[in-house]
Protein backbone atom coordinates (compact mmCIF):
# COMPACT_ATOMS: atom_id res chain seq x y z
CA UNK A 1 0.00 0.00 0.00
CA UNK A 2 2.76 2.60 0.73
CA UNK A 3 4.80 1.47 -2.03
CA UNK A 4 1.42 2.27 -4.42
CA UNK A 5 1.11 5.63 -2.83
CA UNK A 6 4.79 6.82 -3.06
CA UNK A 7 4.56 5.88 -6.92
CA UNK A 8 1.25 7.93 -6.79
CA UNK A 9 3.09 10.60 -5.52
CA UNK A 10 5.92 10.60 -7.91
CA UNK A 11 3.82 10.31 -10.61
CA UNK A 12 1.60 13.11 -9.72
CA UNK A 13 4.60 15.67 -8.84
CA UNK A 14 5.96 14.25 -12.27
CA UNK A 15 2.32 15.66 -13.93
CA UNK A 16 2.86 18.81 -11.76
CA UNK A 17 5.51 19.75 -13.50
CA UNK A 18 3.72 18.82 -17.33
CA UNK A 19 0.77 20.81 -15.92
CA UNK A 20 2.81 23.96 -14.81
CA UNK A 21 4.41 24.32 -17.90
CA UNK A 22 1.34 23.60 -20.14
CA UNK A 23 -0.16 26.04 -18.18
CA UNK A 24 2.60 28.91 -18.96
CA UNK A 25 1.03 28.63 -22.73
CA UNK A 26 -2.33 28.28 -22.21
CA UNK A 27 -2.49 30.27 -18.77
CA UNK A 28 -0.31 32.67 -19.41
CA UNK A 29 0.34 33.05 -22.72
CA UNK A 30 -3.40 32.25 -23.82
CA UNK A 31 -2.23 29.67 -27.07
CA UNK A 32 -3.12 25.99 -26.89
CA UNK A 33 -0.65 23.31 -27.49
CA UNK A 34 -2.11 19.93 -27.84
CA UNK A 35 1.35 18.24 -28.38
CA UNK A 36 2.75 18.77 -24.63
CA UNK A 37 2.56 14.74 -24.63
CA UNK A 38 5.58 14.81 -27.54
CA UNK A 39 7.48 17.19 -25.59
CA UNK A 40 7.22 15.36 -22.65
CA UNK A 41 8.00 12.18 -24.82
CA UNK A 42 10.99 13.26 -26.42
CA UNK A 43 12.32 14.27 -23.39
CA UNK A 44 12.10 11.28 -21.95
CA UNK A 45 13.58 9.44 -25.15
CA UNK A 46 16.48 12.05 -25.02
CA UNK A 47 17.31 11.72 -21.49
CA UNK A 48 16.74 7.44 -21.52
CA UNK A 49 18.77 7.17 -24.74
CA UNK A 50 21.81 9.83 -23.50
CA UNK A 51 22.31 7.53 -20.14
CA UNK A 52 21.77 4.20 -22.61
CA UNK A 53 24.11 5.07 -25.04
CA UNK A 54 26.34 7.48 -24.03
CA UNK A 55 26.47 6.63 -20.14
CA UNK A 56 25.67 10.11 -19.49
CA UNK A 57 25.07 10.70 -15.87
CA UNK A 58 21.16 11.83 -14.46
CA UNK A 59 21.81 15.36 -14.40
CA UNK A 60 23.16 15.21 -17.68
CA UNK A 61 20.73 13.31 -19.40
CA UNK A 62 18.24 15.45 -17.82
CA UNK A 63 19.97 18.84 -19.17
CA UNK A 64 20.52 17.15 -22.38
CA UNK A 65 16.53 16.97 -22.58
CA UNK A 66 15.85 19.96 -21.82
CA UNK A 67 18.11 21.65 -23.85
CA UNK A 68 16.65 19.22 -26.78
CA UNK A 69 13.07 19.48 -25.88
CA UNK A 70 13.31 23.70 -25.59
CA UNK A 71 15.13 23.52 -29.59
CA UNK A 72 12.19 21.27 -30.63
CA UNK A 73 9.86 24.08 -29.09
CA UNK A 74 11.83 26.99 -30.57
CA UNK A 75 11.54 25.68 -33.60
CA UNK A 76 7.83 24.69 -33.98
CA UNK A 77 7.44 28.00 -32.22
CA UNK A 78 9.05 30.14 -34.73
CA UNK A 79 6.59 30.10 -37.72
CA UNK A 80 3.21 29.50 -36.16
CA UNK A 81 3.71 31.83 -32.58
CA UNK A 82 3.06 34.71 -35.10
CA UNK A 83 -0.19 33.77 -35.91
CA UNK A 84 -3.72 33.55 -34.41
CA UNK A 85 -3.90 30.31 -31.50
CA UNK A 86 -5.89 28.16 -33.63
CA UNK A 87 -2.70 27.92 -35.41
CA UNK A 88 -0.68 26.64 -32.69
CA UNK A 89 -3.53 24.21 -31.42
CA UNK A 90 -3.09 22.30 -35.07
CA UNK A 91 0.07 22.76 -35.75
CA UNK A 92 0.94 21.19 -32.52
CA UNK A 93 -1.57 18.30 -32.58
CA UNK A 94 0.01 17.17 -36.25
CA UNK A 95 3.82 17.36 -34.26
CA UNK A 96 2.30 14.93 -32.00
CA UNK A 97 1.37 12.68 -34.69
CA UNK A 98 4.37 12.93 -35.94
CA UNK A 99 6.62 12.75 -33.54
CA UNK A 100 4.31 9.64 -32.49
CA UNK A 101 5.55 8.16 -36.13
CA UNK A 102 8.74 9.24 -35.34
CA UNK A 103 9.14 7.00 -32.05
CA UNK A 104 7.73 3.46 -34.09
CA UNK A 105 9.88 4.08 -37.22
CA UNK A 106 13.15 4.64 -36.04
CA UNK A 107 15.62 2.07 -34.73
CA UNK A 108 17.18 3.89 -31.89
CA UNK A 109 14.06 4.32 -30.30
CA UNK A 110 13.49 0.66 -30.19
CA UNK A 111 10.05 1.04 -32.57
CA UNK A 112 6.68 -0.12 -30.92
CA UNK A 113 8.71 -2.24 -28.77
CA UNK A 114 10.34 1.14 -26.53
CA UNK A 115 13.57 0.97 -24.74
CA UNK A 116 14.03 -0.83 -22.25
CA UNK A 117 16.80 -0.76 -18.82
CA UNK A 118 16.68 3.16 -18.58
CA UNK A 119 19.34 3.33 -15.28
CA UNK A 120 17.80 4.60 -12.36
CA UNK A 121 19.64 7.91 -11.47
CA UNK A 122 22.86 8.05 -9.31
CA UNK A 123 24.71 11.28 -8.71
CA UNK A 124 26.89 13.06 -6.08
CA UNK A 125 27.36 9.07 -4.36
CA UNK A 126 23.81 8.67 -3.96
CA UNK A 127 21.49 6.21 -5.86
CA UNK A 128 17.76 7.10 -6.14
CA UNK A 129 16.81 3.48 -6.82
CA UNK A 130 14.71 3.56 -3.85
CA UNK A 131 10.90 5.05 -4.55
CA UNK A 132 11.45 7.27 -1.32
CA UNK A 133 14.77 8.93 -2.87
CA UNK A 134 12.87 9.11 -6.15
CA UNK A 135 10.46 10.78 -4.55
CA UNK A 136 12.61 13.74 -2.95
CA UNK A 137 14.31 14.03 -6.10
CA UNK A 138 11.07 14.21 -7.98
CA UNK A 139 9.72 17.05 -5.29
CA UNK A 140 13.09 18.97 -5.26
CA UNK A 141 12.47 19.29 -8.72
CA UNK A 142 8.67 20.16 -8.40
CA UNK A 143 9.44 22.71 -5.83
CA UNK A 144 12.46 24.22 -8.16
CA UNK A 145 9.59 24.78 -10.96
CA UNK A 146 7.47 26.50 -9.24
CA UNK A 147 9.68 28.36 -7.79
CA UNK A 148 11.35 29.08 -11.13
CA UNK A 149 7.55 29.95 -12.98
CA UNK A 150 6.50 31.60 -9.55
CA UNK A 151 9.32 34.34 -10.33
CA UNK A 152 8.32 34.47 -14.01
CA UNK A 153 4.71 35.24 -13.65
CA UNK A 154 5.09 37.80 -10.77
CA UNK A 155 7.75 39.59 -12.76
CA UNK A 156 7.73 42.37 -15.52
CA UNK A 157 7.49 39.45 -17.96
CA UNK A 158 4.51 37.82 -16.38
CA UNK A 159 2.58 41.13 -16.64
CA UNK A 160 3.49 41.34 -19.80
CA UNK A 161 2.44 37.86 -20.76
CA UNK A 162 -0.90 38.25 -19.65
CA UNK A 163 -1.63 41.41 -21.32
CA UNK A 164 -0.84 39.88 -24.42
CA UNK A 165 -3.05 37.26 -23.49
CA UNK A 166 -5.58 39.34 -22.52
CA UNK A 167 -5.50 41.98 -25.74
CA UNK A 168 -2.69 41.24 -27.82
CA UNK A 169 -2.97 44.71 -29.91
CA UNK A 170 -2.87 46.95 -26.95
CA UNK A 171 0.12 44.90 -25.63
CA UNK A 172 1.88 45.34 -28.88
CA UNK A 173 0.82 49.35 -28.63
CA UNK A 174 2.97 49.30 -25.11
CA UNK A 175 6.00 48.64 -26.55
CA UNK A 176 5.72 44.66 -25.87
CA UNK A 177 7.53 42.42 -28.53
CA UNK A 178 4.85 39.64 -29.03
CA UNK A 179 5.82 37.24 -31.10
CA UNK A 180 9.17 37.10 -29.01
CA UNK A 181 7.60 36.62 -25.76
CA UNK A 182 5.54 33.91 -26.99
CA UNK A 183 8.24 31.89 -28.66
CA UNK A 184 10.20 32.18 -25.34
CA UNK A 185 7.52 31.06 -23.47
CA UNK A 186 6.62 28.03 -25.67
CA UNK A 187 10.31 27.27 -25.79
CA UNK A 188 10.57 27.72 -21.81
CA UNK A 189 7.37 25.15 -21.34
CA UNK A 190 8.68 22.64 -24.01
CA UNK A 191 12.06 22.40 -22.15
CA UNK A 192 10.00 21.85 -18.71
CA UNK A 193 7.65 19.37 -20.18
CA UNK A 194 10.86 17.53 -21.52
CA UNK A 195 12.30 17.75 -18.01
CA UNK A 196 9.46 16.24 -16.61
CA UNK A 197 10.00 13.08 -19.09
CA UNK A 198 13.44 12.78 -18.00
CA UNK A 199 11.96 12.42 -14.82
CA UNK A 200 9.46 9.87 -15.60
CA UNK A 201 11.52 7.23 -17.94
CA UNK A 202 14.00 7.38 -15.33
CA UNK A 203 11.60 6.31 -12.44
CA UNK A 204 9.85 3.78 -15.02
CA UNK A 205 12.64 2.55 -16.23
CA UNK A 206 11.34 1.22 -19.44
CA UNK A 207 9.70 3.86 -21.89
CA UNK A 208 7.44 3.22 -25.21
CA UNK A 209 5.86 5.40 -27.64
CA UNK A 210 1.83 4.58 -25.80
CA UNK A 211 2.93 6.77 -23.13
CA UNK A 212 3.06 9.77 -25.11
CA UNK A 213 0.14 10.37 -27.41
CA UNK A 214 -2.56 12.37 -27.68
CA UNK A 215 -4.09 10.99 -24.52
CA UNK A 216 -1.60 12.28 -22.38
CA UNK A 217 -1.66 15.71 -24.48
CA UNK A 218 -5.53 15.87 -23.42
CA UNK A 219 -5.06 14.81 -19.73
CA UNK A 220 -2.69 17.78 -19.64
CA UNK A 221 -4.76 20.35 -20.98
CA UNK A 222 -7.76 18.70 -18.87
CA UNK A 223 -5.30 18.98 -15.27
CA UNK A 224 -4.95 22.80 -16.77
CA UNK A 225 -8.61 23.87 -17.38
CA UNK A 226 -9.82 22.01 -14.22
CA UNK A 227 -7.49 23.45 -11.81
CA UNK A 228 -7.80 27.01 -13.43
CA UNK A 229 -5.91 28.69 -16.46
CA UNK A 230 -3.09 31.25 -15.40
CA UNK A 231 -3.33 29.70 -11.95
CA UNK A 232 0.03 28.24 -10.44
CA UNK A 233 -1.81 26.36 -7.67
CA UNK A 234 -4.19 25.28 -10.17
CA UNK A 235 -2.17 23.86 -11.89
CA UNK A 236 -0.94 21.40 -9.12
CA UNK A 237 -4.49 20.86 -7.89
CA UNK A 238 -5.62 19.79 -11.05
CA UNK A 239 -2.68 17.36 -11.73
CA UNK A 240 -2.76 15.74 -8.50
CA UNK A 241 -6.55 15.61 -8.56
CA UNK A 242 -6.32 13.74 -11.97
CA UNK A 243 -3.53 11.49 -10.91
CA UNK A 244 -5.69 10.54 -7.97
CA UNK A 245 -9.13 10.25 -9.24
CA UNK A 246 -8.52 7.74 -12.52
CA UNK A 247 -7.07 5.68 -9.96
CA UNK A 248 -10.31 5.80 -7.42
CA UNK A 249 -12.53 5.41 -10.31
CA UNK A 250 -10.50 2.76 -11.55
CA UNK A 251 -13.83 0.21 -12.98
CA UNK A 252 -14.83 3.39 -15.00
CA UNK A 253 -12.03 3.50 -17.03
CA UNK A 254 -13.54 2.48 -20.30
CA UNK A 255 -15.29 6.37 -20.08
CA UNK A 256 -12.05 8.01 -18.98
CA UNK A 257 -11.38 9.72 -21.54
CA UNK A 258 -15.37 10.55 -22.28
CA UNK A 259 -15.31 12.65 -19.39
CA UNK A 260 -12.06 14.15 -20.49
CA UNK A 261 -13.65 15.56 -23.37
CA UNK A 262 -17.28 16.28 -21.16
CA UNK A 263 -14.96 17.60 -18.45
CA UNK A 264 -13.38 20.81 -21.03
CA UNK A 265 -17.17 21.34 -22.32
CA UNK A 266 -18.69 22.20 -19.08
CA UNK A 267 -16.26 23.51 -17.44
CA UNK A 268 -15.69 25.95 -19.92
CA UNK A 269 -19.53 26.49 -20.39
CA UNK A 270 -20.01 26.79 -16.48
CA UNK A 271 -16.93 27.40 -15.00
CA UNK A 272 -14.68 28.68 -17.12
CA UNK A 273 -12.11 30.12 -14.52
CA UNK A 274 -11.80 26.25 -12.90
CA UNK A 275 -11.10 25.55 -9.40
CA UNK A 276 -8.54 27.38 -8.64
CA UNK A 277 -8.48 30.47 -10.95
CA UNK A 278 -9.51 33.79 -9.99
CA UNK A 279 -12.36 35.38 -11.34
CA UNK A 280 -11.04 38.79 -13.01
CA UNK A 281 -8.02 36.45 -14.43
CA UNK A 282 -11.00 34.08 -16.01
CA UNK A 283 -10.91 34.66 -20.29
CA UNK A 284 -14.42 34.92 -20.61
CA UNK A 285 -14.90 38.14 -20.00
CA UNK A 286 -12.34 39.21 -22.69
CA UNK A 287 -13.58 40.09 -26.09
CA UNK A 288 -11.89 40.40 -29.10
CA UNK A 289 -15.00 41.18 -31.28
CA UNK B 1 2.85 4.62 -62.29
CA UNK B 2 3.41 8.42 -61.86
CA UNK B 3 -0.32 9.18 -63.84
CA UNK B 4 -1.37 6.48 -61.63
CA UNK B 5 -0.10 8.25 -58.33
CA UNK B 6 -1.72 11.26 -59.56
CA UNK B 7 -4.69 10.15 -59.79
CA UNK B 8 -4.88 8.35 -56.00
CA UNK B 9 -3.95 11.94 -55.08
CA UNK B 10 -6.19 13.32 -56.73
CA UNK B 11 -9.23 10.86 -55.20
CA UNK B 12 -7.60 11.45 -51.77
CA UNK B 13 -7.47 15.18 -52.28
CA UNK B 14 -11.08 15.72 -52.98
CA UNK B 15 -12.20 13.98 -50.02
CA UNK B 16 -9.81 16.57 -48.11
CA UNK B 17 -11.16 19.07 -49.83
CA UNK B 18 -14.67 18.23 -48.61
CA UNK B 19 -13.59 17.87 -45.47
CA UNK B 20 -11.81 21.57 -45.85
CA UNK B 21 -14.63 23.01 -47.34
CA UNK B 22 -16.63 22.66 -43.66
CA UNK B 23 -13.32 23.99 -41.83
CA UNK B 24 -12.93 27.22 -43.90
CA UNK B 25 -16.95 28.05 -44.36
CA UNK B 26 -16.73 27.43 -40.15
CA UNK B 27 -13.53 29.45 -39.84
CA UNK B 28 -15.13 32.19 -42.91
CA UNK B 29 -18.50 32.86 -40.34
CA UNK B 30 -17.13 32.10 -36.94
CA UNK B 31 -13.26 33.02 -37.06
CA UNK B 32 -13.29 30.13 -35.48
CA UNK B 33 -11.64 26.42 -35.72
CA UNK B 34 -14.14 23.35 -35.42
CA UNK B 35 -11.75 20.76 -33.84
CA UNK B 36 -14.42 17.98 -34.15
CA UNK B 37 -14.71 17.90 -37.97
CA UNK B 38 -13.02 14.52 -37.62
CA UNK B 39 -15.52 13.37 -35.37
CA UNK B 40 -18.44 15.06 -37.68
CA UNK B 41 -16.60 12.91 -41.14
CA UNK B 42 -16.70 9.68 -38.57
CA UNK B 43 -19.92 9.69 -37.21
CA UNK B 44 -21.16 10.16 -41.08
CA UNK B 45 -19.13 6.94 -42.15
CA UNK B 46 -20.84 5.18 -38.97
CA UNK B 47 -24.39 6.23 -39.74
CA UNK B 48 -24.51 5.23 -43.22
CA UNK B 49 -22.62 1.84 -42.58
CA UNK B 50 -24.72 1.07 -39.52
CA UNK B 51 -28.09 1.81 -41.89
CA UNK B 52 -26.52 -0.27 -44.70
CA UNK B 53 -25.85 -3.44 -42.23
CA UNK B 54 -29.52 -3.38 -41.11
CA UNK B 55 -30.26 -4.30 -44.96
CA UNK B 56 -33.40 -2.46 -44.98
CA UNK B 57 -32.24 0.42 -47.08
CA UNK B 58 -30.57 0.73 -50.19
CA UNK B 59 -27.10 2.85 -50.68
CA UNK B 60 -28.48 5.69 -51.82
CA UNK B 61 -30.51 6.38 -48.67
CA UNK B 62 -27.71 4.72 -46.16
CA UNK B 63 -25.49 7.63 -47.94
CA UNK B 64 -28.46 10.32 -47.20
CA UNK B 65 -29.08 9.46 -44.17
CA UNK B 66 -25.25 9.27 -43.47
CA UNK B 67 -25.43 12.77 -44.35
CA UNK B 68 -27.58 14.32 -42.80
CA UNK B 69 -26.83 12.56 -39.40
CA UNK B 70 -23.40 14.46 -39.86
CA UNK B 71 -25.33 17.18 -40.15
CA UNK B 72 -27.68 17.21 -36.82
CA UNK B 73 -24.21 16.49 -35.13
CA UNK B 74 -22.66 20.08 -36.75
CA UNK B 75 -25.81 21.46 -35.95
CA UNK B 76 -26.24 20.20 -32.15
CA UNK B 77 -22.25 20.83 -31.65
CA UNK B 78 -22.72 24.24 -32.33
CA UNK B 79 -25.62 24.87 -29.74
CA UNK B 80 -23.90 22.83 -27.21
CA UNK B 81 -20.27 23.71 -27.45
CA UNK B 82 -19.88 27.17 -29.35
CA UNK B 83 -22.94 29.05 -28.90
CA UNK B 84 -22.71 29.45 -25.24
CA UNK B 85 -18.85 30.44 -25.65
CA UNK B 86 -19.45 33.23 -28.44
CA UNK B 87 -17.95 36.60 -27.65
CA UNK B 88 -15.41 35.16 -25.02
CA UNK B 89 -11.49 34.93 -25.90
CA UNK B 90 -10.69 33.14 -28.75
CA UNK B 91 -8.91 29.88 -26.42
CA UNK B 92 -12.36 29.33 -24.69
CA UNK B 93 -14.16 27.70 -27.85
CA UNK B 94 -11.13 26.25 -29.30
CA UNK B 95 -10.27 24.44 -26.09
CA UNK B 96 -14.31 23.35 -25.80
CA UNK B 97 -14.29 22.29 -29.44
CA UNK B 98 -11.32 19.96 -28.44
CA UNK B 99 -13.42 18.41 -25.56
CA UNK B 100 -16.27 18.20 -27.65
CA UNK B 101 -13.80 16.37 -30.43
CA UNK B 102 -12.56 13.87 -26.95
CA UNK B 103 -15.58 13.50 -26.21
CA UNK B 104 -17.20 12.27 -29.91
CA UNK B 105 -14.35 10.25 -30.49
CA UNK B 106 -14.49 8.04 -26.84
CA UNK B 107 -18.53 7.50 -27.46
CA UNK B 108 -17.72 6.41 -30.85
CA UNK B 109 -15.42 4.21 -29.36
CA UNK B 110 -17.68 2.74 -26.07
CA UNK B 111 -20.65 2.66 -28.68
CA UNK B 112 -18.75 0.80 -32.04
CA UNK B 113 -15.75 -0.70 -30.24
CA UNK B 114 -12.31 0.07 -31.41
CA UNK B 115 -12.32 -2.44 -34.88
CA UNK B 116 -12.43 -2.08 -38.25
CA UNK B 117 -15.66 -2.55 -39.35
CA UNK B 118 -15.95 -2.98 -43.25
CA UNK B 119 -18.35 -1.50 -45.77
CA UNK B 120 -21.72 -3.90 -45.52
CA UNK B 121 -22.03 -3.81 -49.39
CA UNK B 122 -19.72 -4.67 -52.04
CA UNK B 123 -19.15 -2.36 -55.40
CA UNK B 124 -18.85 -4.64 -58.83
CA UNK B 125 -16.56 -2.07 -59.42
CA UNK B 126 -14.40 -2.81 -62.71
CA UNK B 127 -10.73 -1.29 -63.90
CA UNK B 128 -11.25 0.44 -67.06
CA UNK B 129 -8.22 1.63 -69.36
CA UNK B 130 -7.69 5.14 -70.30
CA UNK B 131 -4.50 5.90 -72.36
CA UNK B 132 -3.09 3.56 -71.33
CA UNK B 133 -3.55 4.32 -67.94
CA UNK B 134 -5.97 1.68 -65.47
CA UNK B 135 -8.73 3.65 -63.74
CA UNK B 136 -10.75 2.15 -61.16
CA UNK B 137 -13.91 3.24 -61.58
CA UNK B 138 -14.48 3.18 -57.76
CA UNK B 139 -11.95 6.18 -58.05
CA UNK B 140 -13.93 8.01 -60.87
CA UNK B 141 -17.11 7.80 -59.20
CA UNK B 142 -15.77 9.44 -55.66
CA UNK B 143 -14.18 11.97 -57.85
CA UNK B 144 -16.93 12.84 -59.87
CA UNK B 145 -19.28 12.26 -56.36
CA UNK B 146 -16.84 14.89 -54.26
CA UNK B 147 -16.65 17.39 -57.48
CA UNK B 148 -20.20 17.45 -57.86
CA UNK B 149 -20.69 18.22 -54.14
CA UNK B 150 -18.47 21.29 -54.12
CA UNK B 151 -20.50 22.28 -57.55
CA UNK B 152 -23.39 22.15 -56.04
CA UNK B 153 -21.49 24.46 -52.71
CA UNK B 154 -20.38 27.24 -55.04
CA UNK B 155 -23.73 27.64 -56.88
CA UNK B 156 -25.64 27.84 -53.80
CA UNK B 157 -23.14 30.37 -51.99
CA UNK B 158 -23.21 32.92 -55.36
CA UNK B 159 -26.44 32.62 -56.06
CA UNK B 160 -29.35 31.59 -54.02
CA UNK B 161 -30.32 34.08 -50.92
CA UNK B 162 -29.49 32.23 -48.33
CA UNK B 163 -26.03 31.36 -49.90
CA UNK B 164 -25.59 35.14 -50.36
CA UNK B 165 -26.18 35.88 -46.38
CA UNK B 166 -23.87 33.29 -45.25
CA UNK B 167 -21.49 35.14 -46.79
CA UNK B 168 -22.80 38.53 -46.09
CA UNK B 169 -22.56 37.12 -42.43
CA UNK B 170 -18.78 36.28 -42.84
CA UNK B 171 -17.59 39.88 -44.59
CA UNK B 172 -19.32 41.59 -41.59
CA UNK B 173 -21.72 39.67 -38.83
CA UNK B 174 -23.38 42.95 -37.19
CA UNK B 175 -23.48 44.62 -40.43
CA UNK B 176 -25.66 41.70 -41.71
CA UNK B 177 -27.63 41.96 -38.65
CA UNK B 178 -28.83 45.32 -39.28
CA UNK B 179 -29.90 44.21 -42.79
CA UNK B 180 -32.12 42.10 -41.23
CA UNK B 181 -30.28 38.71 -41.58
CA UNK B 182 -30.72 36.40 -38.58
CA UNK B 183 -27.08 35.65 -37.93
CA UNK B 184 -27.87 32.43 -35.29
CA UNK B 185 -29.82 30.81 -38.15
CA UNK B 186 -27.04 31.74 -40.42
CA UNK B 187 -24.33 29.95 -38.23
CA UNK B 188 -26.32 26.69 -37.94
CA UNK B 189 -26.71 26.79 -41.43
CA UNK B 190 -23.26 26.97 -42.31
CA UNK B 191 -22.60 23.84 -39.32
CA UNK B 192 -25.55 22.19 -41.46
CA UNK B 193 -23.71 22.48 -44.79
CA UNK B 194 -20.31 21.95 -43.91
CA UNK B 195 -20.81 18.82 -41.52
CA UNK B 196 -23.19 17.57 -44.45
CA UNK B 197 -19.84 17.67 -46.52
CA UNK B 198 -17.66 16.22 -44.13
CA UNK B 199 -20.03 13.49 -43.37
CA UNK B 200 -20.46 12.57 -47.25
CA UNK B 201 -16.11 12.54 -47.49
CA UNK B 202 -16.27 10.22 -44.39
CA UNK B 203 -18.95 7.97 -46.33
CA UNK B 204 -16.40 8.03 -49.59
CA UNK B 205 -13.14 7.14 -47.46
CA UNK B 206 -15.05 4.33 -46.06
CA UNK B 207 -16.39 3.16 -49.34
CA UNK B 208 -12.35 3.80 -50.65
CA UNK B 209 -10.58 2.36 -47.02
CA UNK B 210 -13.30 -0.50 -46.61
CA UNK B 211 -12.67 0.73 -42.81
CA UNK B 212 -14.92 2.56 -40.41
CA UNK B 213 -13.39 3.00 -36.83
CA UNK B 214 -13.89 5.30 -33.97
CA UNK B 215 -10.33 7.40 -34.39
CA UNK B 216 -10.72 7.75 -38.61
CA UNK B 217 -11.67 11.18 -38.28
CA UNK B 218 -8.10 12.42 -36.41
CA UNK B 219 -5.93 12.43 -39.63
CA UNK B 220 -8.13 13.54 -42.44
CA UNK B 221 -9.07 16.39 -40.05
CA UNK B 222 -6.17 17.00 -39.62
CA UNK B 223 -5.05 16.78 -43.11
CA UNK B 224 -7.98 19.01 -44.52
CA UNK B 225 -6.89 21.45 -42.27
CA UNK B 226 -3.40 21.80 -43.63
CA UNK B 227 -5.53 21.75 -47.23
CA UNK B 228 -7.21 24.80 -45.98
CA UNK B 229 -4.68 26.98 -45.04
CA UNK B 230 -2.43 26.10 -48.13
CA UNK B 231 -5.63 27.08 -50.16
CA UNK B 232 -6.08 30.04 -47.57
CA UNK B 233 -8.49 29.85 -44.21
CA UNK B 234 -11.67 31.23 -45.02
CA UNK B 235 -11.38 30.95 -48.84
CA UNK B 236 -14.21 28.20 -50.57
CA UNK B 237 -12.14 27.99 -53.91
CA UNK B 238 -8.72 27.38 -51.82
CA UNK B 239 -10.03 24.93 -49.67
CA UNK B 240 -10.92 23.01 -52.94
CA UNK B 241 -7.38 23.77 -54.86
CA UNK B 242 -5.42 23.15 -51.48
CA UNK B 243 -7.52 19.25 -50.92
CA UNK B 244 -7.01 18.83 -54.25
CA UNK B 245 -3.03 19.78 -53.96
CA UNK B 246 -2.61 18.49 -50.69
CA UNK B 247 -3.82 14.94 -51.87
CA UNK B 248 -1.97 14.60 -54.78
CA UNK B 249 1.75 16.05 -53.06
CA UNK B 250 0.96 13.19 -50.12
CA UNK B 251 0.61 10.37 -53.32
CA UNK B 252 3.79 11.78 -54.92
CA UNK B 253 5.68 11.84 -51.60
CA UNK B 254 4.73 8.72 -50.39
CA UNK B 255 5.28 6.95 -53.68
CA UNK B 256 8.81 8.61 -54.09
CA UNK B 257 10.29 9.90 -50.99
CA UNK B 258 9.16 7.67 -48.36
CA UNK B 259 6.04 5.44 -47.39
CA UNK B 260 6.21 5.44 -43.53
CA UNK B 261 5.79 9.36 -43.76
CA UNK B 262 3.26 9.01 -45.50
CA UNK B 263 1.05 11.09 -42.95
CA UNK B 264 3.89 13.58 -42.60
CA UNK B 265 3.88 15.46 -45.91
CA UNK B 266 0.77 17.02 -44.93
CA UNK B 267 2.09 18.40 -41.91
CA UNK B 268 5.31 19.50 -43.15
CA UNK B 269 3.06 21.89 -45.84
CA UNK B 270 1.43 23.15 -43.29
CA UNK B 271 4.28 24.19 -41.28
CA UNK B 272 5.79 25.76 -44.99
CA UNK B 273 2.88 27.77 -45.93
CA UNK B 274 2.50 28.74 -42.40
CA UNK B 275 5.95 30.09 -42.44
CA UNK B 276 6.47 31.16 -46.46
CA UNK B 277 2.64 32.92 -46.76
CA UNK B 278 0.27 32.03 -43.96
CA UNK B 279 -2.66 33.72 -46.50
CA UNK B 280 -2.19 30.50 -48.30
CA UNK B 281 -2.05 30.68 -52.25
CA UNK B 282 -5.34 32.04 -53.07
CA UNK B 283 -5.47 34.41 -49.59
CA UNK B 284 -7.99 33.90 -47.35
CA UNK B 285 -8.55 35.42 -44.33
CA UNK B 286 -5.33 33.71 -42.30
CA UNK B 287 -3.98 36.48 -40.04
Amino acid sequence: MIAYLLHLAILGGIYVILAISLNLIVGYAGQVSLGHAAFYGIGAYVSALTSLLCHFPFPLAALSAIIFTGACGLLLGLPTLRLKEDYLAIVTLGFGVIVDLVFLNLDITGGPDGLPGIPAPSFLGVSFRSPWLYLVLTLMVVLLTLGLTYRLVHSYHGRALRAIRDHEVTAQVMGINTPAYKVAIFTLAAALAGLAGSLYAHYITFINPESFGLHTSILALCMVVLGGMGSLAGAVVGALALTVLPEILREFRAYQDLVYGGLLVGLLIWRPQGLLGRGKLSLKFISRE
Amino acid sequence: MFLQQLLNGLTAGAVYALIALGYTMIYGILGLINFAQGEIYMCGAFVAVLLLGTGQVNFYVAFAGGMAAAALLGVVLERVAFRPLRGAHPLVPLISAIGASIFLQSLALLLFGPLDRSFPIQFSFSTITIAGLPVSSLQGAILGAALGLMALLVIFVRYTRYGKAIVACALDRDTARLMGINVDRMVSLTFFIGSALSGAAGIMMAIYYNATYPRMGLLPGLKAFSAAVLGGVGSIPGAICGGLLLGVAESLGAAYISSGYKDAFAFAILILVLLIRPKGILGGRGD
